[in-house]
């Protein structure tokens, strides 16, 4: 996030665009919830009238993967009414005027026929942003898990770069981050293109100084993503070693992907559990959970904040670190011989230039916002408050691109899928805890009323819902969450693996599959289990 | 918060012979807080707006004929305040035996929630005098409420409305309101039901902020046989990005609940069902205790020692090295394991290797 | 014609001011009670949280949540009607097959017994048949007393337009737009001592100037019309009998204090006197008197009335606004007060029935005239509303400072034949009682004060020798107890706590009975948030003030029940 959470009680506009917030992220909603009860607005674009959608004073139920054109409409009319931050734009942007001329033709009525809402609504909405003394931009998956993932951040960074909504208090371009260290692993080099610090792996500086710490020579170019490495499983990837995921389950494409995983030579996996994907490895090795590991891990406003091991872990579990610095040695490298949480994250400490102004006993009493440059700083919770880091903000000039796959006769219907509140992804904890069965005992998809008296369904019946690489079974519940034409499941629940059916398309710059986005035919079936059918 | 705004005259007011300065803005109680008074409360939430209904919060201000709860009354400039005169702490007493006196119990296990012990510390406080104000008892509780988190024992309740308004104010859920009035006010969902057919989240706030234990935290309550101190261990939460701090619960190398940390800078107080009650998969049965290596005759996966099941990984991973090179090996870190786990594992595949052929889950 | 649909229900009431309670009063005549469907509705159409809703809904006595119970007639067994045979007309109704329930005091008891059936009013006697008819006129002053609001009411035709303005009705208002500045109104409100004749007496050309002066807007006037106290029926009489007067005196506090919307908010109890303020306001809206431009100046003002439904804590000023604004009637914290903080939290003025009409005849005949109308250098009048075991009950406007003892025997005529005055109360019942030995006091604050209770609305309810002082302080505290809203522990319990302990519930020893009774009072009086929990104890501190030896024998004797 660009700005902090508490930044989420300042704004007056809140456009909150693919984020089911009130599940997925409920605790930061609630800082929305207060901004609406002390007069603040809110905008919710979704698919589906998500429970914030029931808070907004604008809801938008675009089309599945129509977010680019409804976002260049928005621009359109804020430029049209006179409502662009000019003087921002002149001081602090690049490309202005070139998008000012890529929106011109983009009319509310263009916009509207692509993503199915009223025009009149768009208009509101890019209005009430566009007004807004502090407008705040919020989003989560429905944003990133599209082809056009890319274009969908950019399209939202272009409105906030519009009317200089960057850098002050209640504004930004805040993406939520899903899990509790996504930004940690990422901060800490976990990706191809990165060095801890997100140093460029092309960068030769960063190389240098790498080559240096590690001692030996790296690539100079940067490495393949993990939906590649899937793809090329068994073919140039010949082993993977995995740490807590279950990734038969929670990636797209399910046959594929234990496909890919069985065709490795050799597979390595750290879990908790013996998951779906643990079940295919040579080697599981256990490891600890949380409230029985020390180490740091940073949310999604960037706060680096301390973990603490209030019991001991069973049996011979380790630390994750732990476990990889000792397979590290027995690979008969040299420079693994960590022996504590704390070594290893003030070695990160001293090779990032985020981190570099901390350290685990800073971090021990306390907790600070990176950028932490030198150990004086106090940390940075809000970014791009004097100018962006490359200089100016630049305007992007994208453009719709329908979804990988699109509705046909044999697939007439759009599935989206996403999480419910009880439920973490595919439930390896959640499902393991007491009690929250009571709440989410199984899964059912949400179909609205209308479609389930067309389709011949029934509510509380059983559906059978078919993509090209698959099809499962499932219960029905009919409500008017899901518009029209959409319906909506989750991929929490092992036996209605939704992910055996999603998985058309991939964002060619970042990868990330298009989860939410899967054209599917949707049958009654008679009663029975759930499952993937014949 | 107490070094905040030190510039500039500031407006004081008088608290017990003590001249004081406040912020505009300042409640007579925050006042009195911030310097260590420890005025008596029962209705009183940090982060909720003052509400002013026990009344045991109630300080003198001169000029002013009756008491003033001093949780709803800004300081002004001037102010002459006495917060522990002999009148003042008699009708206090008087409250904490009236309040006594409609409630079945007023000593309850911690493990009830955050707030549980506040009522009967006043009872030790004020040495309230047993029997006193004997008469009809208020509440109705819930037993048929079967829900697996959220006790409902509103015998105990005392009507502060603590938990209606974190519902309301700090969650914004409004899954619970007052019924009916005076003594047979009722804490209740929509047309008097059950939580889960409410809007109720199950996030568990009601719980931590009721002072009586009326409202308990049933998980945690399950485990008061578990023997040992309870010990509290400051921590995030593990679920989503939002990071909220949590103190762990725990006795002996059991969790035996959570709390939310009200000064935890992401969440302030605040947690959902996820965090306040999904920690026990920690405990499961199902959690792997040794490693596992695949049997090379069944095909089976086998417990092994961490020795043989290094060496087996190793080796493993060794021979493809050996035969496809060292780009034919692939990392995936964790996005839910700390810094230290996905810091190693890309050096595992950056030192180890030499390549960049490392990623994490964030693309699913 | 069909009963209306939900949506169409809601329609018309959504974009309209204060909408909770109309739409609530639409849905619950349409089907008799509030289903979880009609909840639903309103809570959708008004952006409502349901679980607040439904709260909000139980608090008033009105609303049934069951078919088929709001249409049961209601009888009053408040304290004046339980003397006057209460349980005998209940009896009487179940006799013809009714099955009537209990409601507290509806403001009738110059004319008991009144019973609440099929939106509207009837009284009768025990025995005799139930009727209808308009509310009891102010009986006639002794001579040569001058009244203030009264003056004109006894006039035939006072209610409409016509009939008030033919009596000079609205000429204060025209005089007011057309030479005097709202700073100049205030003014001589300021100096005629006007105060507030809902009880808590506060001057109320202050309260307007506060209102002027506060920043933000629009600015309403409340008119609080939710006149539940016991006892007390003169705002009934007031708005009966001269609406115009009401609106008049409404007009020309939104004129001085720069408001532009007013509010009654009228207790349900009195369903007849809702279709009076209607029909006057729609007059008033006909002739340009109220809604744009009053009488062709750059004045507007528009008033809409709102019909309470049944919760004594809603004439707390505070109480009345969050009800209005359809939230929980629970009183506010004060500070911040009504006059800066008040309807939807913006500057109000919230004035009582009485001074509102008592302000066209103070702009018309000065200042000076109104203060001249008390006695003893006290400043006006103040309508009492005598009820109880006097020979002729009813309202009666008196120069402030009048003697009781004076009222009750010269203007009342005395106890019954045969009987004594024993005690009576203030205050309706919030001041509890002077015992006959106090009937030298002189009706005003500081007299009244002197002696532990005060004068308030100006209810005053007389008890002869024949009656139970205790059992009639039980009956009255178990009012409080009922009507406490529940939001602060002194009132919730204390008003439970005191009611308890005048049934036998309590300690059974005379001395452990006192002191836990006198612990329970002052801590009331002291720490309770409002004047319902702060009045209540003044019942019990009265009786054991007056009536000790009754009470002892009481204990001695057994309670009985």
């Amino acid at each position: 996030m660009s700005n902090p959470l508490a930044d989420m009680e300042k704004a007056d506009v809140m456009f909150c665009i693919g984020t089911n917030m009130t599940e997925c992220h409920p605790v930061a909603a609630t800082r929305l919830k207060k901004a609406i009860a002390r007069g603040a607005r809110m905008i919710v674009a979704d698919p589906r009238r998500v429970p914030l959608a029931d808070l907004a004073h604008v809801h938008l139920p675009i089309r599945v993967g129509s977010d680019v054109p409804l976002l260049l409409a928005m621009a359109h009319v804020i430029v049209r009414d006179g409502l662009a931050d000019e003087k921002f734009m002149a001081e602090r942007t690049r490309g202005g005027e070139a998008f000012l001329r890529h929106v011109e033709p983009l009319t509310c009525e263009w916009a509207s026929e692509i993503c199915e809402v009223p025009a009149r609504d768009i208009e509101a909405a890019a209005q009430m942003y566009g007004r807004a003394s502090r407008g705040a931009i919020y989003y989560t998956l429905g944003i990133t898990e599209h082809i056009c993932g890319v274009d969908n951040v950019r399209s939202l960074c272009n409105l906030a770069l519009l009317t200089g909504n960057f850098g002050r208090e209640g504004t930004g371009v805040n993406p939520m981050r899903g899990q509790n260290n996504i930004q940690g692993a990422g901060d800490s080099g976990a990706i191809p293109n990165n060095y801890p610090g997100f140093q460029p792996v092309v960068d030769p500086a960063a190389q240098a100084k790498f080559r240096q710490a590690y001692g030996r020579e790296t690539d100079l170019e940067e490495g393949m993503t993990k939906v590649t490495a899937l793809e090329l499983a068994g073919d140039r990837i010949r082993a993977m070693i995995v740490d807590g995921e279950n990734t038969v389950v929670s990636d797209p494409d399910r046959n594929h992907c234990e496909h890919a995983l069985k065709s490795l030579d050799f597979l390595v996996v750290i879990d908790l559990f013996m998951t779906e994907t643990a079940q295919m490895a040579d080697v599981v090795f256990p490891a600890t959970a949380w409230a029985e590991t020390d180490g740091v891990c940073a949310n999604t406003e960037r706060r680096v904040q301390r973990l603490r091991a209030a019991v001991p872990p069973p049996g011979e579990a380790k630390p994750d670190w732990w476990i990889v610095s000792r397979l590290a040695e027995r690979m008969g490298w040299e420079g693994f011989g960590f022996q504590s949480a704390k070594e290893v994250f003030n070695e990160l400490c001293r090779l990032s230039p985020t981190y570099q102004g901390l350290d685990w006993d800073r971090i021990e009493h306390g907790e600070y916002h990176w950028p932490v440059p030198h150990a004086d700083h106090p940390g940075t919770p809000r970014l791009h408050e004097g100018e962006f880091e490359n200089g100016r903000g630049i305007f992007s000039l994208t453009e719709y691109r329908d979804p990988a796959e699109t509705i046909s006769d044999e697939y007439p219907v759009w599935l989206t899928t996403g999480r419910r509140l009880p439920s973490y992804h595919t439930r390896t904890q959640t499902g393991r805890s007491a009690g929250i069965d009571y709440l989410a005992a199984e899964e059912a998809l949400e179909v609205h009323p209308a479609d389930v008296a067309g389709w011949g369904l029934e509510d509380g019946g059983w559906a059978e819902m078919r993509s090209p690489r698959g099809n499962v079974r499932i219960k029905v519940r009919a409500t008017d969450r899901s518009p029209m034409g959409t319906v909506f499941a989750s991929f929490s629940f092992d036996d209605v693996p939704v992910n055996v059916l999603t998985g058309g398309g991939y964002d060619p710059a970042t990868l990330t599959a298009e989860l939410k986005v899967c054209p599917v035919a949707v049958h009654p079936a008679a009663a029975g289990e759930p499952g993937t059918g014949g | 918060m107490g070094d905040m705004k030190r510039n500039g005259a500031r407006a004081t007011l008088v608290l017990d012979g003590e001249r004081l300065a406040f912020a505009e803005g300042e409640t007579i109680y925050e006042v009195a807080d911030r310097h260590g008074r420890d005025i008596p409360a029962l209705c009183y939430d940090p982060r909720l707006e003052p509400f002013g209904g026990c009344r045991l919060c109630v300080v003198e201000v001169e000029g002013q004929r009756n008491p003033v709860a001093s949780c709803a009354t800004r300081a002004e400039a001037g102010m002459v305040v006495r917060s522990r005169t002999a009148r003042l702490e008699e009708r206090r007493r008087t409250l904490v035996e009236m309040v006594a006196s409609e409630n079945r119990d007023a000593r309850v296990d911690p493990l009830h929630g955050y707030a549980s012990q506040e009522m009967g510390a006043l009872l030790d406080r004020y040495d309230a005098r047993p029997g006193r104000f004997r008469g009809a008892r208020s509440g109705q509780s819930r037993i048929d409420d079967d829900n697996p988190f959220i006790g409902r024992d509103y015998d105990n309740c005392i009507s502060c409305y603590r938990c209606v308004r974190v519902c309301a104010e700090q969650e914004g859920d409004y899954a619970i309101s007052v019924a009916n009035r005076g003594f047979s006010t009722q804490i209740v969902t929509e047309f008097d039901g059950l939580l889960k057919d409410s809007a109720c989240t199950f996030c568990g706030q009601c719980v931590q902020t009721c002072p009586t234990g009326a409202l308990a935290d049933l998980k945690a309550l399950a485990n008061r046989d578990v023997p040992g101190e309870t010990k509290t261990t400051r921590t995030i939460c593990t679920y989503c990005g939002v990071g909220c701090s949590v103190d762990v619960m725990s006795r002996g190398d059991k969790i035996v609940g959570v709390l939310p940390a009200m000064d935890g800078p992401a969440n302030e107080g605040a947690l959902c069902v996820k965090g306040q009650f999904a920690y026990d998969f920690v405990h499961h049965r199902d959690r792997l205790a040794t490693p596992f290596v695949r049997d090379r005759e069944t095909g089976e996966l086998r417990p092994a020692s961490w020795d043989k099941a290094l060496d087996r990984a190793a080796e493993g991973l060794g021979k493809v090295v050996a035969e496809h090179g060292r780009h034919a090996v692939y990392g995936v870190a964790s996005g839910r394991a700390p810094h230290e786990a996905a810091y190693m594992m890309q050096r595992f595949i950056r030192a180890g290797l030499g390549t960049n052929h490392i990623d994490n889950c964030s693309r699913a | 014609m069909p009963a209306p649909a939900n949506d169409e229900l809601v329609a018309r009431w959504k974009n309209r001011p204060a909408p909770l309670l109309p739409l609530l009063h639409e849905f619950h005549e349409r089907d008799g009670h509030l289903s979880e469907e009609a909840l639903q509705a309103v809570a959708d159409g008004l952006d409502m949280p349901i679980a607040e809703l439904f709260g909000t809904v139980t608090f008033y006595h009105h609303f049934s949540r069951e078919p088929g119970c709001g249409g049961r007639p209601r009888f009053c067994n408040g304290p004046v009607c339980r003397l006057a045979g209460a349980d005998e007309v209940a009896a009487d109704l179940r006799a013809a097959g009714h099955d009537p329930a209990p409601m507290p005091c509806p403001g009738r008891c110059d004319e008991p017994v009144p019973v609440l059936h099929g939106g509207g009013v009837l009284t009768g006697r025990p025995g005799g048949a139930l009727q209808s008819g308009p509310s009891p006129l102010p009986p006639e002053p002794p001579e040569g007393v001058r009244e203030c609001v009264f003056a004109g009411i006894r006039e035939a035709g006072r209610a409409s337009l016509e009939g008030y303005r033919s009596q000079g009705g609205y000429e204060a208002l025209a005089k007011a737009l057309r030479d005097m500045s709202p700073g100049d109104v205030i003014r001589e409100i300021d100096q005629s001592g006007l105060a507030g004749r809902g009880g808590a007496g506060f001057p109320t050309g202050r309260k307007w100037r506060a209102v002027r002066e506060a920043p933000g807007g629009p600015k309403t006037i409340v008119c609080n019309a939710d006149e539940g106290e016991p006892g007390c029926f003169k705002d009934r009489a007031l708005m009966d009998h001269d609406p115009h007067a009401l609106l008049e005196g409404m007009l020309l506090a939104g004129y001085a204090t720069g408001a532009e919307r007013g509010l009654v908010y009228l207790r349900y109890e009195y369903p007849e006197t809702f279709g009076v303020l209607e029909a006057a306001v729609a007059e008033a809206e006909g002739a340009g008197l109220l809604g744009g431009r009053v009488l062709d100046t750059e004045f507007s003002f528009g008033i809409v009335v709102r019909r309470g439904a049944g919760a004594y804590i809603c004439g707390e000023e505070t109480s009345l606004l969050n009800s209005l604004e359809g939230r929980h009637p629970f009183p506010r914290n004060r500070p911040p007060f009504p006059v800066t903080h008040g309807y939807e939290n913006l500057p109000t003025a919230v004035n009582n029935v009485e001074t509102l009409a008592s302000v066209p005849p103070i702009l018309a005949q000065g200042p000076d005239w109104y203060r001249g109308l008390g006695c003893d250098g006290h400043a006006g009048t103040k309508v009492l509303s005598v009820s109880g075991d006097v020979r002729r009950p009813g309202n009666y406007e008196a120069p402030i400072g009048l003697p009781l003892a004076e009222l009750l025997h010269d203007w009342c005529g005395g106890p019954p034949p045969g009987r004594r005055f024993r005690a009576a109360t203030m205050a309706g019942l919030s001041g509890g009682f002077l015992g006959e030995r106090d009937f030298g006091a002189t009706l005003d604050e500081p007299s009244l004060r002197a002696r532990g209770s005060f004068l308030g609305a100006g209810g005053i309810i007389v008890f002869d020798d024949s009656r139970d002082m205790v059992a009639a302080t039980h009956n009255a505290m178990e009012f409080f107890a009922e009507e406490s809203c529940g939001k602060c522990f002194p009132c919730r319990i204390g008003t439970q706590r005191l009611a308890e302990r005048l049934n036998g519930e309590g300690p059974s020893g005379f001395d452990e009975w006192v002191d836990e009774v006198a612990d329970l009072n002052e801590t009331m009086k002291e720490t309770s948030a409002c004047g319902l929990g702060q009045a209540a104890p003044l019942l019990t501190e009265s009786l054991l003030r007056y009536f000790p030896e009754e009470l002892r024998r009481r204990m001695e004797e057994g309670w009985g029940t």
